[in-house]
């Protein structure tokens, strides 16, 4: 039934060496300013994910899910705990590449055309420009944007740009891949849409997927597991499993345990914030 | 569909037609002025030294081409040079600027107090530092070029978006990748406007250079039919100055449509 088996006690060991993405205890603490006090982002966070396995984080604003993937890519450092990516270092994956990362915002260059702004990455690692192009028209296929490739960014709407940054984000093959609300910004029915696409995008990729999310329905029809975080600082409230058929589809959407997911994970987020008093 | 997105800044052939519509009004308002300016003046019987005729104005400048124009090419010179000189200085240190917080703490207040002095100020005080040739006028529209394109260039590289700068991050860009192929094309825009200042600027500034101590340049012959109340070929200096003005600022725009075509400012296209 699900072509991703997981084995319940290798997780529960937390042994690294299988892990994907392992952090252990990280605390995050921004540091204050002239006058913003120093703000906890997260405290004592722990996950291990494994490798291709797709975990959606989602909780409240601020709740430090996107800090969590800024840790994970390098963009900031832990305060505490370690972090691992492929049983390296995040500064070490990040310079083998070995890590995409797709942000709310496209962030284009907007000099380029969408076919340079795919091959970015490539062209940073020095590949020659004959193999990033050809390794640039797939990855424009993979996301749907063929006949594109000459287009400026300005010229494509809010769900193409993403599609964009997708295959930016995969150009060097990352085995890790972090999306920080990659969706947030679209429209409910490029967002379903693009839903649809991201699930035959990462079973095609075969890269583990750190998503983050404030649509708990999004969360579960992508993910294996759903990451169920309390407001700042961000704790795990929960973490829900998500045994639904693969490949996903429409019709995953009509599964009574879809439902079910769901209203279990409202219920779980409402929970993180009881504990908060809130 | 492959070939939707193809240039259409490339038509080739059809951009006289495209162009036609900006081309033609400022053609025709020429025309219709100096067609009254020519009738109001010869009816009104104003004396030529007030206000000549555009018909005394094109004699005067036909009268002896070949003068005017070298002294067109002098001033032109000054401007140029000036600009590219003061353009491209201009542009290392605004580079300073924006990667240097000590840098330009300590420098930017005098930059932009130096920016407001006057051309007619410090014109003086330059060509007395280098003397009475060529040099002296092009320092000063190299002065005057610095500040605008050292002020631009900071503020250009200074604004870039900020989740492009983590995309270049996570791809693992070398501080020289993330200059050529981030910060500076962001730039751009900010550098066109700087460079656009400087053309009126060093034109304005050659000529102002020239009537402060001159033997040659529109500017010097500005201040000799002065004094002689040769006004019509004054007027002709006028006009050529400001054709110089106005072709600079058509080549500069025309390099910029060809450098940014992406930008935004370029977007309301013919």
């Amino acid at each position: 039934m699900n072509p991703r088996p997981r084995d319940r006690t290798a997780e529960l060991q937390s042994d690294s060496a299988t892990a994907c993405v392992a952090l252990s205890n990280v605390s995050v603490v921004y540091p204050g300013q002239e006058n913003h006090p120093a703000v906890q982002a997260l405290a004592g966070f722990s996950l291990m994910v494994r490798e291709q396995e797709f975990v959606s984080l989602i909780g409240p604003s601020g709740c430090g899910k996107s800090t969590l993937l800024r840790v994970v890519s390098d963009l900031i450092q832990p305060t505490e705990g370690t972090v691992e990516v492929n049983g390296r270092k995040p500064a070490e994956a990040r310079l083998a590449r070995d890590v995409g990362f797709v942000f709310q915002d496209a962030a284009l260059l907007e000099w380029r055309r969408i076919l340079e702004n795919v091959s970015l990455p490539l062209e940073l690692a020095q590949m020659s420009r004959k193999e990033r192009e050809e390794r640039s028209r797939e990855l424009i296929e993979l996301v749907g944007l063929r006949g594109f490739e000459a287009a400026w960014p300005r010229q494509l709407s809010g769900g193409m740009r993403q599609r964009a940054a997708i295959a930016r984000a995969l150009a060097t093959k990352p085995r890790v891949l972090l999306m920080d609300e990659p969706f947030g910004a679209l429209d409910q029915i490029t967002r379903d849409r693009m839903n649809m696409e991201l699930v035959g995008i990462s079973e095609a990729t075969r890269a583990t997927v750190l998503f983050v999310t404030h649509s708990i329905r999004e969360a579960v029809l992508l993910s294996d597991r759903v990451v169920v975080m309390s407001p700042r600082p961000g704790r795990i409230v929960s973490v829900i499993d998500v045994e639904l058929p693969r490949p996903r589809s429409l019709a995953t959407r009509e599964d009574p345990r879809y439902m079910d997911l769901i209203r279990l994970g409202a219920a779980e987020l409402e929970k993180g914030y009881a504990g908060h008093g809130g | 569909m492959a070939d939707r997105f193809a240039d259409s800044e490339r038509a080739g052939i059809g951009w006289l037609a495209k162009a036609w519509p900006l081309i033609w009004p400022p053609i025709a308002t020429a025309i219709i002025v100096g067609v009254v300016w020519e009738v109001i003046t010869i009816a009104l019987e104003i004396p030529s030294y007030f206000v000549p005729a555009p018909s005394r104005i094109w004699s005067a400048f036909w009268g002896n081409p070949g003068a005017l124009m070298f002294h067109a090419g002098v001033t032109l010179l000054e401007a140029v040079s000036g600009l590219i000189i003061g353009s491209f200085l201009g542009a290392i240190l605004g580079t300073g600027f924006a990667y240097s917080r000590l840098l330009s703490r300590g420098l930017l207040p005098f930059v932009i107090a130096a920016n407001t002095i006057p051309v007619v100020a410090i014109a003086p005080i330059i060509i007395l530092w280098f003397g009475h040739g060529i040099e002296s006028k092009i320092a000063v529209t190299t002065f005057l070029s610095f500040f605008p394109l050292a002020l631009n260039m900071m503020k250009g590289l200074q604004s870039y978006d900020r989740t492009v700068m983590d995309v270049f991050h996570v791809a693992a860009a070398t501080p020289a990748q993330r200059f050529f192929k981030m910060r500076l094309p962001s730039a751009l825009p900010f550098v066109f406007v700087g460079i656009k200042i400087n053309v009126t600027f060093s034109v304005i500034g050659a000529i102002v250079a020239e009537f402060v101590q001159a033997d040659k340049g529109l500017g010097f012959v500005i201040m000799t039919t002065y004094r002689t109340l040769n006004m019509p070929r004054l007027w002709a200096a006028l006009v050529i100055s400001a054709v110089i003005g106005l072709v600079f600022f058509a080549i500069v725009t025309a390099v910029e449509r060809l450098t940014i075509p992406w930008h935004s400012s370029m977007r309301a296209e013919l």
